[in-house]
């Protein structure tokens, strides 16, 4: 069936988009589900991720070099935000807000005053490109971001159990009872937005270089992606994986399934001007899920009863 | 749990297999199958789309099938429609808009992209020393119209103008560089100019009032935000009196009054022209050319009348 | 060891809800008093606790604590020195954390927090050592999530945690008010405990009368936010409810006697 060879063929592609976005989900993982708080900053900063990438490399950077820029000015969109919430008193989400629209003129200025900047794979030196995804050789971006994945997960799990990290946890948690033992909360929050900002930044890098081209809108509804990365992480691991670690690894493969079932989506035949309305009503089934099952075992257990 | 979520994902599969007409039509054999990803719903663009397959179809006839997907105006979903058109092997993609065309050169070396409604290919595949050809598998056809010409056009409907307000979306590349154009040549004839951008479809309404305002004449790019929000547009410039020369025909229609004017669909048409050369093999996408369309002057006979202002000779009526 | 000098605190001062809850407040505290304090709803009870802890900034007057004056310091440098256990007992702790997590957290109350592995195995014994104390089997479950113990145990657990380092100043804020009588007498059992064998400086808010006068050397009355009777020493050894309630009758000008007042006998 030519429609299982091309949809299989398609997976890797769908699998990489899945597994950038996911380092994108793994930020927004800090913010929400360990801090506690909504931070809708990453729609501007994943662009700023892309910019500053794009721009670097063009100028003739290296990739790597120009990736670490990245994940930098992911963080200072990231200060921007904390500096904002904890100096000013604004509310957590207005801050994300207002920051995320600042980005904009940032952005564009980043880019030269344009829109949208290309960097095509057959010029520059890139880390991942969509070009390569099906080869079975160096240039297939598919085992350089499950290293970076991976050893992203490592390093975030070895820093929440360190005595700093079991400080931000404690403030995402209880920030009354972290502030009664001795826990400067309002630091804790400036460096979980900068580190969760240079993590969204850092998929913006990678997802330009692979798509071959920098735009101002890329960042466009990115927290969505990133919410639904966490819930659908969750909605499938959440009773097997219990190892701080292993949560993370969901989250990445909350992003893979998310793109694979809208590559599926598009290779069904779906009318892709329904595309919005299917990705909503996939996230919204993942969510009630859990809740079906309670009340299917509730009944399960009147009727024996 | 799992079991309910795989029997769900299932019945799913089951039943969408029995919609699975969609936008998608049977290949059988020996038939063409092309690929086309569109950015955005809206006029110029689909009357591009539609050009391209009215031609194919002229050309090949039963023998080409279209599996045509829109992104919904997100950038990120080209990534994906390209990625599943490069995994069926498709024969030929044709990329409506810049950030189509970007996904679909980046996505595949050896499948021919047929770009259109793209204004600058050496803008958006970063090629120096541009020559007229790309030369790698892109090529297609390109909506710009002679800027110096239209620079004229705004001068020759209002010689007494003195201030032009150039409005368009700071998001689009195309636009922005348009605008940069114009902006030169309008300098040279001794007129001044001032850039109103706005962001997206948010705040269109106030910068065109500032622009309006501001402005004696207003000129509007092949832009493709505003040509989604002409009628946002018109409410206020014919409120303020302010005519506006647009780019393009479609945004004439709803809030011009005179363009340069092509045809989006006669793009299309070219499109298709250089894809069925490709198709039946008479000739390399990378030795064709960008192309463009003819261009022909005219004017919008309703706005006219609301402003007072009497056609110039030689425009035709939309 | 404590020293409030003149403190006031007036809430949503010149609005129509203003509300002047402590009013030139003074009181001095030894090394090693424990202190209960009683009073009726809006007394300023609590206000007094989160003014000394930090949670609540005092418009005018000044608290030294050893000679240091911590007047304006923020509630989280002021927790070196402080121990807290909060009325509600999901406050104290982190639910989603682990046992040992949130003691080694308390364990490290002062301390620059830098990026040493969060807890030791030398730390667990130690844990394992001070849960023992409670006799309420938490040993065993130092790999449990807070959040699935009972409000009691957790209760336990925040006390333990704000005396694991020794504190200069223990603030108990009716930390036995959201507990079954069972089990408040055992917490407050516990806490008599710890404060005798670490002889610390206590300052316990509570509702319960015979409790205010069971426990500590020293009792504290407040009303309309200024404290009216302090009874220390023998005098206090010999108090009974009801001459309590004529006390505070007399003191405050009250002749009603509050309802929960009279119930605890």
């Amino acid at each position: 069936m030519t429609f299982l060879s091309s949809l299989l063929n398609s997976v890797p592609g769908a699998v990489s988009q899945g597994i950038i976005w996911g380092i994108m989900g793994i930020g927004v993982y800090i913010t929400f589900r360990i801090m506690d708080i909504a931070d809708l900053t990453v729609d501007g900063s994943f662009a700023t991720g892309g910019a500053v990438c794009v721009m670097l490399i063009r100028a003739g950077v290296s990739p790597w070099i120009a990736i670490v820029c990245a994940m930098a000015a992911g963080a200072l969109a990231g200060l921007m935000t904390a500096l904002l919430h904890t100096k000013c008193n604004i509310p957590a989400i207005l801050s994300g807000i207002l920051t995320q629209l600042s980005l904009y003129s940032i952005n564009l200025r980043i880019m030269g005053g344009r829109a949208n900047q290309p960097v095509s794979v057959d010029k520059f030196n890139l880390l991942v490109s969509q070009r390569y995804v099906r080869e079975l050789s160096l240039k297939n971006p598919l085992p350089l971001i499950i290293l970076m994945t991976a050893a992203l997960i490592m390093f975030l799990y070895w820093f929440f159990g360190t005595e700093r990290g079991c400080a931000m946890r404690a403030t995402g948690d209880n920030p009354t009872m972290a502030k009664a033992q001795g826990i400067n909360v309002k630091n804790n929050m400036i460096i979980a937005l900068m580190c969760s900002n240079a993590l969204v930044a850092l998929s913006g890098a990678l997802l330009a270089q692979y798509q071959g081209a920098s735009d101002i809108n890329m960042g466009r509804g990115a927290i969505v992606i990133g919410l639904a990365a966490v819930i659908i992480g969750e909605v499938f691991f959440s009773k097997v994986f219990k190892n701080f670690a292993l949560k993370l690894l969901a989250v990445s493969i909350g992003a893979v399934v998310y793109y694979l079932v809208l590559q599926i989506t598009l290779q069904l035949g779906l009318n892709t001007n329904d595309l919005k309305l299917i990705s909503a009503m996939i996230v919204a089934v993942f969510l009630a899920v859990p809740y079906w099952k309670k009340l299917a075992t509730r009944k399960k257990g009147v009727k024996n009863a | 749990m799992k079991k309910a979520l795989t029997i769900m994902l299932l019945v799913l599969f089951a039943v969408s297999t029995v919609f699975a007409g969609g936008a998608k039509e049977k290949a059988a054999d020996g038939t063409f199958k092309v690929g086309i990803v569109q950015l955005v719903q809206h006029v110029a663009l689909d009357a591009a789309t539609q050009g391209f397959r009215d031609a194919l179809k002229a050309e090949l006839g039963d023998k080409v099938v279209f599996d045509e997907q829109n992104a919904s105006g997100e950038i990120n979903n080209c990534a994906t429609i390209v990625n599943g058109f490069v995994s069926s092997k498709v024969d030929l993609i044709m990329a409506n808009a810049t950030p189509a065309v970007q996904a679909a050169a980046s996505a595949t070396s050896t499948i021919p992209v047929l770009g259109t409604s793209v204004t600058h290919y050496a803008v958006a595949l970063d090629i120096d020393k541009w020559t007229g050809t790309v030369g790698t598998n892109v090529s297609g056809t390109s909506d710009l119209a002679p800027l110096d010409e239209q620079a004229k056009m705004i001068q020759e409907w209002f010689p007494k103008a003195k201030k032009v307000g150039l409005l368009f979306c700071s998001a689009e590349a195309n636009s922005i560089f348009q605008v940069e154009e114009v902006e030169a040549y309008l300098k040279k004839a001794g007129i001044q100019t001032q850039k109103f951008s706005f962001t997206d479809t948010n705040d269109i309404a106030s910068v065109t009032q500032k622009a309006a305002d501001w402005s004696d004449v207003i000129y509007i790019p092949t832009d493709n935000t505003a040509a989604s929000n002409t009628e946002a547009i018109a409410n206020i410039l014919v409120a303020s009196k302010t005519p506006a020369i647009c780019g393009e025909e479609g945004i004439c229609k709803g809030c011009g009054v005179a363009t340069l004017s092509i045809s989006y669909y006669d793009l299309g048409v070219t499109t298709g022209k250089m894809a069925a050369k490709i198709l039946k093999g008479e000739a390399k996408v990378s030795e064709m050319p960008i192309e463009f369309a003819p261009v022909t002057k005219k004017y919008n006979a309703d706005m006219c009348k609301t402003f007072g202002i009497t056609p110039v000779a030689g425009y035709e009526a939309i | 060891m404590l020293e409030l000098k003149n403190i006031c605190k007036t809430f949503n001062p010149g609005t129509v809800n203003e509300k002047v809850a402590i009013k030139n407040l003074s009181l001095t505290l030894s090394d090693g008093d424990f202190v209960t304090v009683i009073g009726s709803n809006g007394a300023g009870k609590s206000t007094m606790l989160n003014l000394i802890s930090g949670a609540l900034t005092v418009d005018s007057g000044s608290i030294i604590a050893n000679g240091k004056d911590i007047t304006h310091l923020p509630d989280y440098k002021r927790a070196s020195i402080l121990g807290r256990v909060f009325q509600d007992p999901m406050m104290g702790t982190s639910a989603n954390m682990l046992i040992e997590e949130n003691l080694a957290l308390a364990n490290r109350r002062g301390q620059r927090r830098g990026l040493r592995w969060g807890i030791t195995e030398v730390e667990r014994e130690f844990f394992k050592k001070s849960l023992k104390k409670l006799n309420l089997g938490l040993e065993n479950r130092l790999d449990t999530k807070v959040g699935l113990l009972s409000g009691g145990q957790r209760q336990a657990v925040t006390l333990l945690m704000a005396v694991l380092r020794k504190p200069e100043l223990l603030l108990l804020d009716e930390h036995t008010a959201a507990l079954d009588p069972k089990t408040a007498a055992k917490v407050l059992a516990i806490t008599e405990e710890i404060v005798q064998e670490n002889n610390l400086t206590t300052l316990m808010v509570t509702h319960n009368m015979k409790d205010a006068i069971e426990h500590g050397n020293r009792l504290i009355m407040m009303d309309g936010g200024r404290i009216v009777v302090d009874i220390s020493g023998e005098e206090k050894k010999n108090l009974t409810v009801p001459y309590l309630i004529e006390l505070f009758n007399g003191a405050s000008g009250n002749t009603e006697a509050n309802d929960a007042m009279l119930l605890s006998k």
